[in-house]
């Protein structure tokens, strides 16, 4: 649980870093916090916050989970541990 | 069919041009007789691999813009922030550098045109804009992640092709100020910037829009200028602000430049009715092609027949200046001013040719000069052709060939008509010619509203 606290406040640093999201919509985000309905951010920057996290976490995602990923923050935390407990 | 006698105004205009900070800037340098050509930190940093290290560039802080590198490439931009807030960043995620230039020169023209939010909204409202193509920074880094580094294609990003299409400056103003009607490139080399203009004029005069946002622009990209040095065709040997010299005798290629060049053009009686100053009035645009199969040389009957089709619309053409193409090319500079002396005879006009202060900004390069003609007919100031010092007094070899049908006078007989400074007289009308690589060429007859 304290892994996804810190994961989401890591998160939430990506987040600012991009553009299209305007940052008062990253207050008082919680994991069921959708990129899509909530933040306003375009489909197409999914991609790119993937790529982000990749390079913060130090993770490598598969396509696989890239087009089953979900829009809402816990998707990304969730996917995350995974990677990280894929590369163990 | 071109509905008998609908008009097109150019009611606004806005353009990026290397060392100037707006229009005022840019008319003053014009007729100044200025260079705005630069030495190129960018090409000299790759030393023995560049050949010509001259250009008219722009970089993103002159435009008051931020890069925001991508951490995969310390050279990709991943997206800009406009230091003035005139974009939002939501339309900056999709825009290359070339993209956001026309965004803002869109703003601008609606500005200066006076359009309300309901007309630039309605179907009645086209964008009309397109670049040369040459190259691309943002192409690039991504196949350079991709191939070379064996990064997952993700890395290049999800915009690569947004800001990387064929038509993205036009797509791009379009999301911006949310016009209904068409949205379209013109791609024609290096008469790119002319042909969405002239386009967009045909879209009005045949009643399909009432008005357009048009233009042609050339985001900076060393990738433009490799293509053309390898060529071997860049000027070369001059100091940057003598290296442009269209029609001298010492000339030896064009200048590689960058900029944009966006115009707001309507209906003529529809500007006038709601009180629209008019900077110029489109009299008529044609455009053809060589038909000689060859991609690069210049065709002095296919611009013979250019001038004829332009007086076939029925719009009287008798221009005070015949703003040339004039690239400083050692072929193309004189076949160009044959084919007009052929036409318009020896005297009544003056030649005008801008690439020799601002070099070559090839899709951008029809639009930026089209507004430096705007800029002649109310300043009623024709601009100089700088660095035109001597004038061959022989014959050029075409000139020598038993099939030559032109002009049998060295350049230097023109002399009076290629002015070294800027000359004030009265200007009526002016034509503006542009041609490109495979063999188009374009015109276009402007005058003064009167």
């Amino acid at each position: 649980m304290e892994d996804r606290k810190q994961i989401l406040k890591d998160l939430l640093e990506v987040l600012k870093t991009v553009r299209t999201i305007d940052p008062a919509k990253l207050e008082g985000v919680t994991e069921e916090t959708d990129f899509l309905a909530d933040m306003n951010a375009p489909s197409t920057e999914l991609i790119n916050i993937a790529v982000k996290v990749e390079q913060k976490f130090d993770v490598e995602f598969e396509d696989d989970d890239i087009d089953r990923l979900g829009s809402k923050v816990k998707d990304v935390i969730d996917l995350i541990i995974l990677a990280k407990e894929r590369s163990k | 069919m071109p509905i008998q006698g609908r008009k097109v105004a150019v009611v606004g205009m806005s353009a990026a041009v290397p060392t100037c900070k707006g229009l005022d800037d840019f008319s003053n340098k014009l007729f100044a007789g200025e260079s705005m050509i630069r030495l190129w930190d960018k090409a000299v940093a790759r030393g023995k691999q560049m050949r010509s290290t001259v250009a008219g560039y722009i970089t993103p802080e002159e435009m008051d813009l931020e890069p925001i590198y991508n951490a995969v490439s310390e050279e990709y931009p991943e997206t800009f922030i406009d230091l003035q807030g005139r974009i939002p960043d939501i339309n900056l995620a999709t825009a290359d550098m070339g993209s956001i230039w026309a965004m803002i020169g869109a703003k601008e023209s609606i500005e200066m045109a006076g359009w309300t939010e309901a007309e630039t909204r309605s179907e009645g409202t086209g964008v009309i804009m397109g670049s040369g193509g040459g190259g691309h920074e943002i192409l690039r880094v991504a196949w350079h992640g991709f191939f070379h580094e064996g990064k997952k294609t993700r890395y290049a990003g999800s915009h690569t092709v947004d800001r990387a299409m064929g038509y993205r400056e036009a797509a791009n103003v379009s999301c911006l100020i949310k016009n209904r009607g068409v949205c379209e490139s013109i791609v024609s080399a290096c008469a790119t910037g002319l042909g969405n203009i002239g386009y967009a004029y045909r879209l009005i005069k045949f009643g399909l829009q009432d008005r357009a946002i048009a233009g042609g622009i050339e985001g900076t990209a060393l990738e433009t200028f490799i293509g053309f040095d390898a060529m071997q065709v860049l000027a070369k040997g001059f100091s940057p602000e003598e290296s442009s010299r269209p029609f001298d005798l010492k000339r030896n290629g064009f200048v590689c430049s960058f900029g944009s060049g966006v115009v707001a053009l309507e209906d003529y009686e529809m500007a006038k009715a709601r009180g629209a100053k008019i900077y110029g009035v489109i009299d008529e645009y044609f455009n053809n092609s060589d038909g000689d199969g060859d991609m690069f040389a210049p065709s002095f009957a296919g611009q013979k027949r250019l001038w004829a089709g332009l007086a076939a619309g029925g719009a009287h053409i008798k221009p005070d200046v015949v703003k040339v193409h004039g690239t400083s090319t050692p072929v193309g500079d004189i076949i160009e001013l044959l084919s007009v002396a052929d036409v318009l005879g020896e005297s009544g006009y003056h030649i005008s040719a801008p690439k020799s202060q601002f070099g070559h900004m090839l899709g951008a390069a029809g639009s930026v000069e089209l507004i430096a003609a705007l800029q002649m007919l109310d300043k009623q100031k024709v601009s100089p052709c700088i660095n035109s010092e001597t004038l061959n007094t022989e014959l050029e070899f075409f000139q020598l060939k038993d099939n030559w049908k032109g002009p049998m006078k060295p350049v230097a007989e023109y002399r009076h008509l290629i002015p070294q400074q800027a000359v004030e007289k009265e200007i009526n009308q002016i034509v503006c010619l542009n041609y490109g690589f495979g063999g188009t060429n374009s015109a276009l007859a402007l005058s003064r509203d009167v």
